[in-house]
């Protein structure tokens, strides 16, 4: 009795692990059908398409009947396919077990897309090359969004590098902050000449409050570009000189006699104002 | 390039120069002969060298201004130069070229209305 209920229990283990094993299979297939982010495909030893799925269909826009059979070069843009990049895909595949690649991708309408594709080479137990998969992710939204960022990012850092503010009519204002190497100076010059025509300007306030520290360098920077705007028949003034920063000049035996300096922002402003033949009258 | 291409134009007390946009060598001196010329024919009080045509400034235009402006000094004139294009600045500073201690003014505007003021520094205050 009790071994019976055993047998029959162990055959019941069995059939079930079957039908689960049945329906696992389904399922499998069911889930490459019906993903929807994932172009999973099948090729053959040469590359030509073998199976094709609901999401393969919806991201390249090619119906199951007018692509099976077709070379998968078709998916890639001219230019690599000039390149000879679908060998090579296969090749690394060949050689390495699997290929991995991000890159623009072609519709059947001649559209491109960004994807990531990654193809796997399948082989049988005996190691006879059956095919490849192919898994196709299409990355447009990522990529746009990195680009955005990106770019956004690139104008955050030009704007930050060297704002050139009007304060005053006949007055601009660059707050420099942080160190000032050669190529900020470059940008620098020439953000502020351009400025400083445009508003006709004749005063320049160079802010150098938020410079950590002034080597001889970047006093040379600011002599040049003190000299680059006088050219243009405007005038400069830097402020921002705190005791440190006027000690190190000193100390390196930096010539600043021929530049107007201030030590703030705010005795910068009154000498430019008057400059300009502006004064500030306290109200009564 | 015809030298005759640089305008000294004589208007009340100052002279008027003007450039062209690439001037050569040849014109770069004759700029120099009519501008002292035209100083001693007028007694003007001053000179406004108007640049903002110009594209290309090399050493050799740089260190004639210059020589100009000490020999309008010394026939008892005031040489201002104007309009100069940021990107010609850029290049000049570049390279090193200064224009001495010559005036600068960003427009004949302004040039104008700097002939009328003391020169700084030879203020009294």
């Amino acid at each position: 009795m009790k071994k019976s209920t055993k047998q029959s229990s162990a055959k019941a283990r069995e059939q079930a692990d079957a039908s689960q094993l049945g329906s696992s299979e389904g399922m499998l297939q069911m889930l490459v059908e019906q993903l929807k982010e994932y172009a999973i495909i099948l090729l053959d030893k040469d590359g030509r398409v073998l199976t094709w799925n609901a999401a393969a269909e919806r991201l390249k826009g090619w119906k199951a009947q007018e692509i099976i059979g077709q070379h998968f070069s078709r998916f890639y843009p001219p230019e690599d396919n000039e390149k000879g990049k679908t060998e090579m895909e296969l090749k690394q595949a060949l050689e390495k077990g699997r290929f991995e690649d991000e890159g623009w991708r072609m519709r059947k309408d001649g559209t491109r897309f960004w994807a990531n594709v990654i193809i796997t080479t399948l082989r049988d137990e005996q190691g006879n090359l059956r095919g490849f998969g192919k898994i196709t992710r299409d990355l447009s939204d990522r990529r746009q969004a990195e680009d955005k960022i990106k770019r956004q990012a690139q104008e955050i850092l030009e704007m930050a590098t060297v704002p050139v503010v009007q304060v005053w009519e006949g007055i601009v204002l660059v707050p420099i902050i942080g160190t000032l190497d050669s190529q900020r100076t470059q940008q620098l010059m020439e953000r502020l000449l351009q400025r400083v025509t445009e508003t006709s300007s004749p005063v320049a306030l160079l802010d150098i409050t938020g410079v950590p520290a002034v080597d001889s360098q970047t006093a040379q920077h600011l002599i040049e570009t003190v000299s680059a705007v006088r050219l243009l028949g405007a005038d400069v003034i830097i402020t921002g000189i705190r005791p440190p920063i006027a000690q190190t000049l000193v100390h390196l035996g930096i010539d600043l006699n021929n530049v107007t300096t201030r030590s703030s922002l705010t005795a910068g402003l009154r000498m430019a104002l008057s400059m300009v033949d502006k004064n500030v009258v306290v109200k009564a | 390039m015809n030298p005759d291409n640089i305008s000294v134009i004589k208007v009340r007390d100052l002279l008027m120069v003007t450039m062209p946009p690439d001037p050569d060598d040849p014109t770069i001196s004759a700029l120099q002969e009519k501008v002292l010329n035209s100083m001693e024919k007028y007694e003007a009080k001053g000179v406004v060298l108007d640049i903002s045509a110009v594209e290309t400034l090399d050493s050799f235009f740089a260190r004639t201004v210059s020589e100009t402006a000490q020999m309008v000094t010394l026939m008892g004139g005031r040489t201002i130069i104007s309009g100069m294009q940021p990107a010609v600045a850029v290049a000049a500073t570049e390279i090193g070229l200064t224009l001495g201690n010559v005036e600068t003014a960003l427009n004949v505007d302004r040039a104008l209305d700097m002939v009328n003021k003391p020169k700084p520094g030879t203020s009294h205050d």
